[in-house]
């Protein structure tokens, strides 16, 4: 899909099927995988221009939350759109979400026309205004 | 080109390489976008044409009418494709390691991301005991097997499928288990994935679920059985080369 091309994605998720899941549904994109939150800011360091974010909330070492907080924290980051990807399903999951800075929230299992409905909104090579 | 997008549906169902298929499927998409803005180019030359023309109006309609089919069925294509691409890389990765807690983390996995699954079971028959243990367990399930480490039995629809092999829906009489897929290599039932509960944003289980439990019953069984084989083989050989060495010492 052309929509999802040239863009730059951090996927912060501690499942590998989802990573692979990622890698074919995503496949114009580069990716940058890290598997917790930790190792998310760390790739984060490396690679400060990425465009979107796409997060799982329950991962070990750091949450999704804790990881959002610092991302959020972090003048050079905070424009990043982050996109949260989770099991959690429930309203109060995609209130604190939403409220602690993600700009969208899609529950698993998910269908591959929402991930990219919603990759496609944010243009590639974003920075801070 | 209606020939064309029309394929899928039938290729999907074939079997075959899955790799293939999608980027068969891709294809298509791409034919289905290039008609699409064909339609769309025909309808805004129309539109600027000066002047009325005879049967305007109407060729008009018939334009923005074959846009609309072709946008539906690209929408379609579409979905095929996402669910083409789910099965793919639920094969790939149960296949993608000779570790069986690798292939026991995979199908919890397929189970939680890919099926919604909150509560859940996984089932091997121990052959050396000739007992079915209880290998994996998501989630606190309710039902008295949950409580123990060996299955004893008497569940109705556990019990079922792990007689016939055949992937059973529930809840029945005496069983609240949803479903009950059978892992079979070679007609033999080596195991069961039980699920108990899904999460509640995913509702139920529907047809193209049914796809994904069919395909984990065949596939995770025989990753499961080949890692197996090949961990067993493994440490044998572990031990072969130690005796060895132990000789050639002597």
């Amino acid at each position: 899909m052309n929509v999802v091309k040239t863009r730059k994605v951090l996927v912060v998720e501690d499942s590998r099927l989802i990573h692979k899941m990622y890698e074919v549904m995503l496949r114009p994109c580069m990716l940058i995988a890290a598997h917790d939150g930790r190792e998310g800011l760390a790739r984060l360091d490396e690679n400060p221009d990425v465009d979107v974010i796409i997060l799982d909330i329950n991962m070990p070492h750091m949450t999704g939350l804790q990881f959002l907080g610092q991302v959020k924290a972090k003048p050079e980051y905070e424009h990043i759109p982050v996109v949260i990807v989770s099991t959690e399903g429930k309203e109060e999951d995609v209130a604190r979400g939403l409220q602690a800075g993600a700009v969208a929230y899609l529950k698993k299992p998910f269908q591959r026309e929402d991930l990219l409905k919603i990759i496609g909104r944010f243009a590639p090579k974003q920075g801070p205004a | 080109m209606s020939d064309a997008v029309q394929k899928p549906s039938r290729t999907s169902s074939e079997g075959g390489d899955p790799l293939a298929t999608l980027m068969r499927a891709r294809q298509l998409v791409h034919e289905a976008q290039a008609a699409i803005e064909e339609a769309q180019k025909s309808v805004v030359q129309q539109r600027s044409v000066p002047g009325e023309i005879p049967g305007q109006d109407v060729r008009l309609v018939q334009a923005e009418q074959e846009r609309e089919e072709l946008a539906a069925r690209l929408s379609e294509v579409e979905h095929q494709v996402g669910r083409l691409m789910t099965l793919y890389v639920a094969t790939y990765q149960l296949h993608a390691t000779l570790d069986p807690a690798d292939v026991q983390s995979t199908i919890a996995e397929i189970a939680v991301n890919m099926l919604g699954a909150e509560q859940f079971a996984l089932l091997l028959r121990d052959d050396e005991k000739d007992v079915l243990e209880i290998r994996l367990q998501e989630g606190a399930i309710d039902a008295s097997w949950s409580k123990v480490v060996i299955y004893p039995g008497g569940d109705p629809l556990i019990d079922a499928s792990l007689a016939d092999g055949v992937l059973r829906f529930g809840p029945v009489e005496g069983s609240n288990v949803l479903v009950t897929v059978p892992l079979r290599v070679q007609d033999i039932t080596v195991g069961a994935l039980v699920i108990t509960k899904l999460f509640d944003h995913k509702g139920k289980l529907d047809e193209e679920d049914r796809e994904l439990l069919d395909l984990l019953g065949a596939h995770a069984a025989s990753a499961l059985f080949a890692s197996r084989v090949y961990s067993r083989a493994a440490r044998k050989l572990r031990t072969l080369e130690g005796l060895i060495k132990l000789v050639r010492k002597g």
